[in-house]
């Protein structure tokens, strides 16, 4: 069979299995066997394990558990209220400064963890009540969080920079820091359209009222100490020569326990097992997901498909902004289904060789595909954050979360095209700091 | 009939042209036979070969021999400091009764050869030229395979163990100031970018690593004579190829780093016997104590002139 | 689903079978837990070691990779439990409930299946790496078998777990999907 048309029905298949309900690592293994079975013999199915493992036998897969350890250590502290807290009480005569100091608070927290729904618990948890209880619209409380929560990945550490690292072989240093500037941008971004909403709103007195004194303002500010320590501590082990990024990790995660156990007070052993359960829980998952998706990819390429796609893709003559352009719808309608990691590790082996053919910069491509990710967060069917957000707020319908998210995905279509025309965004800041890409 | 070979070069790489010009010798001797390459690790991870191939779920696979010295120790002398000296050394050690012995071993494992072939490499340092012992003491290395981590440790060299892509971001942050591997990986992962000095594989070398074409044993007789015929002729063919380019390598690599401003350093003749006092006190000694035969192999090997 | 700190677990009522399972799910969780730390600390170890020691790190990479593998698949049973592995419920959500209850169960049986495939190789694999006496092409040389044992135990608890989650459904302790 013409591994194209091939490669038309695993889709086609790969669809009708992960939307019955079935878990997505799951549904990519009992994929993987099907077709394995049909065209590789019984006898292929012998591999499964063995290649499950292999994908899992990387150093560089200890950093996700690390950057959701960070993360959710500090999300269980009384930290990320102080972070929104010491925010709004700078912010609080700017109109709408609810939202643009939680969404700084969202910013500066991503900067700590390598996830995005930890990013999104942390500020939330406080954040959401506040903003509905000063007056804000319940769509602008939770979409704002749900948006500010997806930086994430954007902003250093990131699991999904990692994931794609990996599966492409780029450097992890290097892609951390193509998504500085993005990241600003993008917070940048929702933050303008905040001002302007709340401005447009006529609410803008309304909302932009209350006052601290500067004693209070600047009596708040050593409580965003320790998050500057992590966020310098961890930065000095990796740009310093003292450890690999994957390494990094590692010095991150124990700082964020010994900063949660020692400045906030986290003693209690049911406490700090919280941390490592919810930790635990998001980590196995993801990696349960890079496992399978290794398979996948390992099924793929065994039928010759991942090889053929590429060869056709170069054949077609067409403008590569067209075949850009196409890319990124695709990767959308992706991750409105699939978690991040799954789309990287799905997608990244087969277009990548498509990208650089095409002139691309591959750490470029992997921040335009962290926002195409992002957006994905917060889209249904499975969008992480919009289950983070209704835990944290069950009674704000899903339809007014999406509505309120909705200007922010706008954002990020617009953050997109600008890194087309701007291509240096990205790869300015790796270029300085690191040297001329590898 | 088709046979699935898997390895881990881009399609530039010498090693894959070897097994192109086996694939391409096999299809114009029309027996009925089709050689379909997986690179760039499309289907196995570069450790993750022997395995399958052992168990006969893959047919065909280039990879450096040492990749599998867990499971038969005894492939560790194919990575051992000091053993081969140079490529034409290397083209006799693979025409030994050493070699015949190590075939004993894969065909233990139901595999066998069809292409030998050795590929050479150096060292790079961040600060220094490294050409002898007391060059490493101190220096935070990473070497190319366990007998040279033995080696280097016995030099007072520290070692990390870390994956070869993340060998320039290491040295180029400090983590690292010594490096040890393959001419080809020096090229290919730009190390000359953040360096200061190479020593290239010369008139001498300390590192010679056997990369060969393998083949499951049983997948090979299975197939028809003809098909067999035409298998061997095509990978005498490589074979040849092989030597005459992996001469050519360390030259190549040479002039990349002396090109990107990097100094080069030469290993003498006195340099390198001190490498391989050492490496008998070390990493010899450490195999002869692992592998039952060990002794034995190890003097079949260093009786080939 | 995979929210952050809301965890769910699957109910197991009074049944003895489902709360014995649950009970075993959640020790393999409290494993892959413990092996996440160790290897956090391991890290941490190896970079004192290089960094301020300037000594040789010649195990820990390995010992953390293992960790982490045995994390991963020793966790999976204890995820199943609190319903950590995403998946995209839209077309279970839009069906009546009894099409559901029927996908539910096709959905269960599948991913018994493809588990119990995972397991009998993973264990075969197991076997063969202790019988052949293979070890990791390393100066360290771990003995292979005892990080591949998290092959056949990750994926043997898994399948007591989507068993347990399957029997629950059919007694009617637990909805199908887990949906109201
Ligand atoms: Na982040
Ligand atoms: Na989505």
């Amino acid at each position: 069979m013409d591994p194209l048309v091939l490669g038309g029905i695993v889709a086609i298949a790969t669809i009708l299995v992960l939307f019955s309900g079935v878990s997505v690592a799951i549904g990519l293994l009992i994929v993987s066997a099907g077709f394995l079975i049909i065209f590789d013999g019984p006898r292929s199915l012998e591999l499964m394990p063995e290649i499950l493992f292999g994908k899992l036998d990387n150093f560089a897969l200890l950093s996700i558990p690390m950057f959701i350890i960070m993360g959710a250590s500090i999300a269980s502290t009384r930290a990320g209220a102080d972070l929104y807290e010491a925010l709004e009480r700078w912010l609080t005569r700017v109109p709408g400064g609810l939202v643009v100091s939680n969404l700084g608070a969202c910013a500066l927290f991503a900067a700590m963890s390598g996830s995005s729904p930890a990013t999104c618990a942390a500020i939330g948890k406080m954040g959401i009540p506040e903003m509905r209880k000063r007056g804000y619209p319940d769509g602008v409380a939770a979409g704002s969080i749900a948006a500010g929560g997806t930086l994430g990945i954007l902003i250093p550490p990131s699991v999904t920079m990692i994931v794609y690292g990996i599966a492409t072989e780029t450097s992890i240093g290097r892609l951390f820091l193509a998504g500085v500037i993005p990241g600003l941008l993008l917070v940048g971004l929702f933050m303008a359209w905040s001002l302007y909403s709340t401005w447009k709103s006529g609410d803008a007195a309304r909302l932009g009222s209350g006052s601290y004194t500067w004693a209070e303002r600047f009596e708040i500010l050593p409580r965003v100490l320790p998050f500057l320590a992590i966020i310098l501590g961890v930065l000095y082990a990796m740009y310093g020569g003292i450890a690999t990024p994957s390494e990094t990790a590692a010095v991150g995660a124990l700082m964020c326990l010994l900063i949660a156990m020692i400045i906030y007070k986290l003693w209690h052993p049911s406490a700090i097992w919280n941390v490592l359960r919810d930790s635990t829980k998001e980590s196995v998952m993801i990696l349960f997901i890079i496992a399978a998706a290794g398979v996948f990819s390992y099924m793929l390429s065994s039928l010759f498909i991942t090889q053929s796609i590429a060869e056709w893709i170069g054949t077609l003559d067409v403008n590569r902004w067209v075949l850009m352009g196409a890319i990124n719808v695709f990767l959308l309608i992706a991750g409105f289904f699939l978690p991040p990691v799954a789309v990287i590790l799905m997608a990244a082996p087969i277009l990548l060789p498509i990208i650089t053919t095409a002139g691309f910069d591959p750490i470029w491509f992997a921040v335009v595909l962290t926002i195409n990710m992002e957006i994905g967060l917060i889209s249904p069917p499975v969008g992480l954050n919009l289950y983070v957000i209704n835990g944290i707020a069950p009674d704000i319908s899903l339809k007014t979360i999406l509505t309120g998210s909705l200007p922010f995905v706008a954002c990020m279509v617009l953050a997109i095209i600008l890194l087309c025309l701007f291509p240096g965004l990205a790869t300015w800041l790796p270029n300085v700091i690191m040297g001329v890409a590898v | 009939t088709e046979l699935r070979l898997s390895h881990q070069w881009s399609n530039k790489d010498i090693r894959h042209q070897v097994a192109q010009i086996v694939a391409d010798e096999v299809a114009a001797a029309d027996v009925d036979l089709d050689i379909k390459i997986f690179g760039s690790k499309s289907l196995f991870k570069p450790r993750e070969q022997y395995k399958p191939l052992s168990r006969g779920q893959l047919d065909m696979t280039v990879l450096p021999l040492s990749y599998a010295g867990g499971q038969q120790p005894a492939y560790n002398l194919t990575l051992m400091p000091g053993l081969v000296k140079n490529h034409d050394h290397a083209a006799r050690l693979s025409n030994s009764p050493f070699m015949e012995a190590l075939e004993a071993k894969m065909a233990e494992d139901d595999v066998m050869v069809l292409v030998h072939g050795y590929l050479a490499g150096g060292f790079v340092g961040k600060d220094k030229c490294i050409t002898k012992p007391e060059d490493v003491k101190g220096l935070q290395t990473r070497a190319a395979g366990k007998s040279f981590e033995q080696m280097l440790a016995g030099a007072g060299a520290s070692i990390a163990s870390m994956a070869s892509s993340e060998i320039y971001n290491a040295i180029q942050t400090g983590v690292l100031q010594a490096a040890n591997t393959s001419s080809s990986s020096f090229v290919s992962y730009r190390i000359y970018e953040q360096v200061s000095c190479y020593t290239p594989a010369g008139d001498v070398a300390l590192w010679f690593m056997y990369q060969p074409l393998l083949m499951n044993k049983s997948a090979f007789e299975g197939l028809n004579e003809a098909q067999q015929t035409a298998l061997l002729e095509a990978s005498a063919k490589a074979e040849a190829y092989y030597l005459e380019e992996a001469k050519k390598q360390d030259a190549a690599s040479a002039k990349v780093f002396a090109e990107a401003g990097v100094e080069l350093a030469e290993m003498s003749a006195e340099d390198f016997e001190a490498w391989r006092t050492l490496a008998m006190d070390t990493s010899y000694k450490a195999f002869v104590e692992e592998v039952k035969d060990g002794q034995e192999l190890l003097d079949l090997a260093l009786a080939v002139e | 689903m995979a929210g952050h700190s809301s965890a769910v677990a699957s109910h197991t009522g009074n049944n003895p079978f489902l709360r014995a399972v649950a009970a075993i799910s959640t020790l393999a969780g409290w494993c892959s837990a413990g092996m996440i730390v160790a290897a956090v600390a391991i890290t941490c170890q190896m970079i004192v070691v290089r960094f301020v020691l300037n000594g040789s790190t010649v195990w820990q990479t390995e010992a953390v990779i293992y960790l982490v593998i045995a994390a991963t698949l020793v966790g999976l049973p204890y995820v199943q439990r609190l319903r950590g592995h995403v998946n995209v419920d839209l077309i279970p959500l839009s069906l009546p409930a009894k099409p559901r209850f029927f996908m539910a169960i096709l959905t269960s049986v599948l991913s018994i299946a493809i588990v119990a495939v995972m397991l009998f190789y993973g264990y075969e694999y197991w076997h063969f790496a202790w019988d052949r006496g293979w070890r990791s092409d390393t100066v360290w040389g771990v003995r292979l078998w005892i990080p591949y044992l998290a092959l056949p135990i990750g994926f043997g608890l898994l399948l007591l777990q989507l068993i347990a989650d399957l029997v629950a459904v059919l007694i009617g302790v637990d909805k199908p999907f887990g949906l109201e």
